[in-house]
């Protein structure tokens, strides 16, 4: 489903952000990323629907290739979801508008099949009741789920998460990680940068261990959390886990 | 100081035949009000497709825009009234100019685009500011949505900036009704063209501009009203400016 082969990525030519990264995610597979923050998961992953440009290297993602002039970028970008670490609904548009705005001018639904659309997917994850108001009204749990029912609303093929429970108070992360568990269990396609290494033994088929822009490790989820093979990773771990 | 007020010479007839002095004064403030509004509007549409230029990541755009801006700024809006009005006619081609010279109502579409360009690089300014405030995952998020630029600009960018920038786009607003005055040195009798040829016809002079500043004061308190509940209608709840 997306390839990403050999991608390198500079600020400056003394700034190399991402070296040679290399993996990829099948078709319903869940891959969470993680490592420590600069280590450039999240350009890697905003790379992968092309909203970070990178110099070198190859991303495709259902065949088609990211880093293409030819490749209909909007187009290939409305059938991946995304969700950002700090929400990004709106703020001028009501929770159900957030859901209809890119239905209807991108995928060019009709008002009617956007709204149904849009309020089936607000149940799911809980919020029928909030369609109504301005993402301001709500809570960062409840906003951070209207993100995901937005990204959904574009019946995407992958979902790419980039941090989605970093800026949330505890309390409300859970509510957030359930709904992406309840995602990948009905397999949704999932690539997810995040340090909730709950949400990864209990659903990642693989994890990703970044460090200085390079992947260090790419294992099965039980090898990595069992005995990731690198040294760095297994610093990492520990330090995550021994609280 | 030996002056003889007279309040009574509004009633008067005026010289002109037509009507009293009181009638000439609101002649006058009818074509400030005109001039003022189509100034306004060519400077809210060309500021605004500046300042979007301004925002772009094209290094040409925004090049293009700073040129823009230092041009019209940075000229006395006596100058560019001038330029406009004398100097332009004798460069454009020999018939062309004598258009221009011979267009009935002359001085008042030149000072209508000439304000209104000159307002417009302020306006430009402010609105590149306000899209600049605005969290960069807002843009990244409309992106990742499949959204075209444009569209990313018309229902999502655009809606915000304006709103955060409609405290000082009333000053603008009001700073447009006041350079209309400036329009008097190429002949256009607007408000203040109306009280001194009051003036000179009766010599009331304090009268003719206690009356003429009233004025200007009525229509910028209007401005300011109207601005307001503009503001409060566009108010999105729970949403807080700049806190």
């Amino acid at each position: 489903m997306i390839e990403i082969s050999h991608v390198n990525k500079w600020y400056s030519p003394s700034f190399q952000v991402l070296k040679d990264c290399t993996t990829s995610v099948a078709k319903g597979e869940v891959v969470v990323v993680c490592g420590p923050s600069g280590s450039g998961k999240s350009t890697l992953i905003k790379c992968v629907n092309a909203l970070e440009p990178f110099q070198d290297g190859s991303i495709t993602i259902d065949g088609l290739k990211v880093n293409d002039s030819k490749t209909n970028l909007p187009k290939l970008r409305s059938r991946v979801g995304m969700v950002f670490q700090h929400f990004e609904l709106f703020p001028h548009l009501k929770i159900i508008d957030n859901l209809c705005l890119a239905q209807q001018k991108v995928l060019g639904r009709g008002r009617e099949e956007a709204i149904a659309k849009g309020r089936k997917l607000l149940e799911r994850v809980g919020l029928k009741e909030q369609a109504e108001k301005f993402p301001a009204q709500l809570s960062g749990g409840q906003q951070q789920r209207v993100a995901i029912a937005r990204a959904l609303a574009m019946d995407p093929i992958a979902m790419l998460f980039d941090e989605p429970t970093s800026a949330l108070d505890p309390e409300m992360i859970s509510e957030v990680l359930d709904v992406m568990v309840d995602l990948a269990r009905e397999g949704m396609t999932m690539m997810v940068v995040t340090h909730e290494m709950g949400f990864a033994r209990k659903v990642a088929h693989r994890v990703i261990f970044m460090d200085r822009g390079e992947i260090v490790e790419d294992a099965k989820k039980d090898e990595f959390f069992g005995q990731p093979r690198s040294e760095r990773a297994q610093q990492f771990l520990s330090k995550i886990l021994s609280h | 100081m030996n002056y003889t007020w007279n309040w009574h010479i509004f009633l008067e007839p005026n010289p002109t035949g037509a009507g009293t002095y009181l009638d000439m004064l609101l002649a006058g403030l009818k074509v400030t009000i005109v001039t003022s509004l189509s100034a306004w509007v060519i400077a809210l549409i060309f500021g605004t497709i500046v300042g979007i230029l301004r925002s772009l990541p094209s290094r040409l755009a925004t090049w293009i825009g700073f040129l823009y801006v230092e041009f019209f700024r940075n000229m006395p809006l006596l100058v560019q009234l001038f330029l406009w009005f004398f100097v332009l006619p004798e460069l454009l081609p020999r018939t062309a100019g004598l258009w221009l010279k011979q267009m009935p109502n002359a001085p008042f579409y030149t000072a209508a685009v000439g304000i209104g360009l000159f307002m417009s690089a302020r306006v430009a300014v402010q609105l590149a500011a306000g899209i600049g405030s605005l969290p960069r995952g807002q843009k990244m998020a409309a992106t990742a949505l499949g959204l075209t630029t444009l569209q990313t600009y018309r229902y999502v960018l655009l809606p915000m900036a304006f709103r955060i920038i409609l405290p000082p786009l009333t000053s603008e607003f009001l700073n447009t009704v006041k350079n209309s005055a400036v329009a008097i040195t190429i002949g256009l009798i607007e408000l203040t063209g109306a009280a001194r040829a009051m003036q000179e016809f009766s010599f009331q002079v304090f009268e003719a501009f206690s009356a003429a500043t009233l004025m200007y004061l009525v229509i910028n308190v209007i401005v300011v009203i109207g601005m307001r509940l503009l503001e409060r209608a566009v108010a999105i709840p729970g949403y807080i400016t700049g806190k």
